[in-house]
């Protein structure tokens, strides 16, 4: 018995769950759910649909190159058993559990660097554009050194991170005395 | 051995079927599109393609034909004869060469025309080519209906032959129509031949086989031959002769005692010795048949004189020749008959076989060696005399089967075991201790142990891999130094990334403003009229709640609520004596003056919107419009009026009236076509 992975979203089938679709060149497509089984009948790309681990290691946003990776390979090759050798895989596969854990953690802290001063520049944009709606001229008058205080902030962290959403240059249409 | 397989040739079209086939074979597996804006070559190409295509299709036709008749010189005479004889072999042979030579003008025609597609200038001029090479192949398979035809007909006859093999063991059948050959023949095989009581029932050779000493032997039962020379004997009678001339058979030749096949017994031998040449070498039998009718005892001396002559050198007849009597009708002597000719064949087939030199090859395999013991002496086996003394010293290994099986073994032994279980009536269960106790590992404990196949949704048969320590190891040596570079790198710099308070505070109020502008558009967007703000007047309360929320302080709230309520006042005392005097020149409003209003106000941008002209209608006064009031009064009774009839009715005014449509298009216009709807 083995846990097979699911072809659509890259999930663990257990036995007696999903379906097997077995195409005429005899290549076999495994299902953990109807779901997956449906979007692959309808011709979706996994690697286009977001849900699916396709589009994520596509996407960057997972680890797809780790040592650890590495030991998981299917072997189609018959090895004795030997109690030995099966204790000490899985003391390894625990152990192995935890060093994944962590290395995914660090990726993810990697990924997410920047994320959140671009998102504070953001709102501080934000403040600065649409103080004046909850604000009237008479009153921003007083908190000018707020305000100033903040577009130097922007401008700062606008030549650290580079320009937010930078949008394309639109060429500007000739004008009639052209 | 050559068995010929005449019944594989596959069908041969007529040429007209031949030529559609090919056309249309080349119409479905070449592209079929083609535009004369394509580039030059690209239509070369396409045309050129359909040309070769064609030839192509033609060339492997052909020489299917070709290669399936066969040839004459390579198959056995005996067949090469029966072909002659049969199609004519002059006919025969032209008709394939004259496929061969059309094969080869085909390929000619193609080469030429796929040369000159080489320089074809324009699709026209390409199609042109096309057409003109389809053209001539085709002309030319029509012209060869002829031999199409004729190798078609060769075909289904040549399918139809019974598959004789010349080399085998044969019995064969000749002698004067009538006289009994497909009787005994029937007699011997399960061949089930036409029996008739004219002359020719049997027009072509037939085919049974018996059994004899645990072989199978063929029985060739011929068409009946006529006494005369070679020259005038139709076909049926020359596929006897065929047979006779080319099979190494046992012959037997049948004579009809009786003479009621209508020939006597002197004509019957006089054949005999016409054809007397086909019989040398061959083992030949003389069968009298129909004993039945007339015993051997009751022919005529003279005639049982001629009968004798046949086997007696000395008058011209065949030394070693046995005659046999039979009956088919009554069975007697048909046993005999066979024993004889089967006996006489195998007797003589050994002897060619010896007597020819490949036989030298076979007969030194068959010798068997018996060796004689050469003295008394005794020759025990040698055990080596440590091995002996072994043995003495550990008496078990004696006891002990000394056999270790190989698992494959066991479980033939298990598999026996079963077997005489089940014989015994025990019905033998599958069990996997049984099954486990033959496994071969390194520790015989292990034996029974549940081996584990999943773990944290993993397969443990993907990571068992025996350096899989090492490998650990190493990673565990890569993730400290990544640890290590991490804590060098000053551990994780978590970026400030949070806004002050009051930044915060500004960023949750736009945000809550936002939704309230958001909402409030989403509620004002009912399609009802509203009124405006000059209608609706200032709502003092309102403004003053509003500029409080964006900041604005007391002491200058006060200032502009006073201002706004001046310039009300001001703007309402001001519009009065102005709207009277405008009274006269229509309803128009006076836009330099409530220009100036605005101008007045512009202090303060919040008052904009208040400094806007106003549009406010004056109510429209009675008497306006008309000459005088009594004509005002007239009117307005006449309107009344008018009204009457249509209040009675409940209509609501002139404009409520319905014109019904008499005459309705879809009623009177006949039915609607395939077109749409509005069209009849």
């Amino acid at each position: 018995m083995r846990l097979e992975k699911c072809y659509f979203c890259g999930g663990t089938v257990y036995p007696g769950h999903g379906i097997m679709f077995v195409r005429n060149d005899s290549k076999i497509f495994r299902f953990c759910r109807s779901k997956c089984h449906t979007h692959f009948k309808m011709k979706h790309n996994p690697r286009k649909t977001k849900w699916t681990k396709a589009f994520r290691k596509l996407a960057g946003k997972e680890m797809t190159v780790d040592k650890t990776f590495d030991f998981e390979k299917k072997r189609n090759r018959p090895v004795k058993y030997d109690r030995d050798l099966v204790s000490a895989t899985i003391k390894v596969m625990k152990r192995l559990d935890v060093i994944r854990e962590r290395r995914k953690r660090a990726f993810y802290k990697n990924r997410m660097q920047g994320v959140r001063a671009r998102e504070k520049m953001m709102q501080l944009k934000e403040i600065d554009q649409h103080i004046d709606i909850i604000r009237a001229p008479s009153a921003l008058l007083k908190m000018k050194a707020k305000i100033l205080e903040n577009k130097n902030k922007i401008q700062s962290m606008e030549t650290e991170l580079g320009p937010l959403n930078p949008k394309p240059i639109k060429k500007s249409k000739p004008t009639a005395s052209e | 051995m050559v068995l010929y397989n005449f019944k594989s040739i596959q069908v041969v079209p007529g040429s007209r079927d031949f030529v559609d086939v090919v056309l249309s074979k080349t119409q479905r597996k070449t592209p079929t599109e083609v535009h004369k804006q394509y580039h030059i070559s690209r239509i070369r190409s396409f045309y050129m393609r359909k040309v070769k295509f064609t030839q192509q299709s033609y060339h492997d036709k052909l020489s299917q034909i070709i290669q399936d008749f066969p040839l004459l010189d390579d198959i056995h005479p005996f067949y090469a004869d029966l072909v002659n004889v049969l199609y004519d072999k002059d006919h025969y042979k032209l008709a394939l060469g004259q496929l061969n030579t059309a094969r080869n003008l085909i390929d000619n025609i193609a080469k030429d025309y796929l040369r000159l597609l080489k320089y074809g200038d324009s699709l026209y001029r390409c199609k042109q080519l096309k057409r003109a090479a389809l053209g001539r192949m085709c002309t030319l398979m029509l012209k060869q209906n002829s031999s199409l035809a004729y190798l078609e007909q060769v075909r289904q006859h040549l399918a139809r032959l019974p598959s004789i093999d010349p080399n085998t063991r044969t019995l064969l059948m000749c002698g004067y129509p009538n006289v009994g050959k497909s009787s005994f023949m029937n007699k011997m095989t399960r061949a089930n031949v036409d029996v008739q009581p004219y002359a020719f029932t049997t027009k072509s050779l037939f085919v049974g086989h018996t059994d004899y000493k645990y072989n199978i032997w063929q029985v060739i039962d011929t068409p009946g031959i006529l006494d005369h020379p070679l020259e005038e004997r139709n076909t049926i009678e020359m596929q006897s002769i065929t047979a006779l001339a080319h099979l190494h058979a046992a012959v037997l030749f049948l004579i009809d005692i009786s003479e009621r096949c209508g020939y006597t017994i002197k004509q019957q031998v006089d054949l005999f010795f016409s054809i007397k040449a086909l019989f040398l070498n061959k083992p030949l039998i003389v069968v009298i048949n129909k004993i039945d009718v007339r015993r051997p005892e009751d022919v005529p001396a003279d005639d049982w004189a001629l009968i004798q002559s046949l086997t007696d050198p000395a008058k011209g007849g065949v030394g070693g020749t046995q005659i046999l009597p039979m009956s088919t009708l009554t069975e007697e002597g048909v046993s005999k008959v066979k024993d004889v000719a089967c006996t006489t064949l195998l007797a003589d087939r050994i002897e060619k076989k010896m007597a020819s030199s490949k036989i030298s090859k076979d007969l030194h395999r068959l010798r068997t060696a018996q060796p004689k013991p050469r003295d008394e002496k005794v020759r025990s086996v040698f055990i080596p005399e440590s091995v002996a003394n072994a043995r003495l010293a550990d008496p078990d290994t004696l006891n002990k089967n000394k056999v270790t099986l190989t698992p494959g073994q066991m479980e033939v032994l298990q598999e026996e075991q079963d077997d005489l279980e089940y014989q015994k009536g025990i019905i033998p269960i599958f069990d996997i201790n049984l099954w486990k106790r033959k496994y071969l590992l390194k520790d015989d404990s292990w034996k029974f142990d549940i081996i584990p196949e999943i773990m944290d949704g993993r397969n443990i048969s993907d990571f068992i891999d025996p350096d899989i320590l090492e490998r650990l190891d190493e990673l565990e040596r890569e993730e400290e130094a990544l640890i290590e570079e991490l804590r060098a790198n000053g551990g994780d710099a978590s970026d400030e990334s949070d806004l002050d308070d009051e930044n915060q505070e500004l960023l949750d109020e736009i945000h809550a403003r936002k939704s309230e502008i958001k909402m409030d558009r989403l509620l004002g967007k009912t399609g009802r009229p509203k009124l405006t703000r000059q209608h609706k007047g200032l709502d003092k309360d309102h403004m003053e709640r509003t500029l409080t929320r964006m900041g604005v302080e007391e002491e200058e709230l006060g200032d502009i609520m006073d201002d706004v309520a001046d310039k009300s006042r001001d703007r309402s005392k001001s519009r009065r004596p102005s709207e009277r005097s405008l009274s006269r020149h229509g309803r128009k409003r006076d836009r330099s003056e409530s220009r100036g209003v605005s101008v007045e106000g512009r202090g303060l941008s919040l008052n904009r919107s208040q400094s806007r002209g106003s549009s406010k209608t004056p109510a429209p006064v009675d008497g306006e419009g008309y000459r005088d009031l009594p004509q005002k009064e007239e009117a307005v009774m006449l309107g009344k009026e008018g009204m009457r009839k249509r209040n009675k009715l409940g209509y609501k005014g002139e404009g409520d009236h319905h014109i019904p449509n008499l005459m309705p298009k879809h009623l009177f216009a006949g039915k609607r076509g395939a077109g749409k709807t509005g069209r009849r």
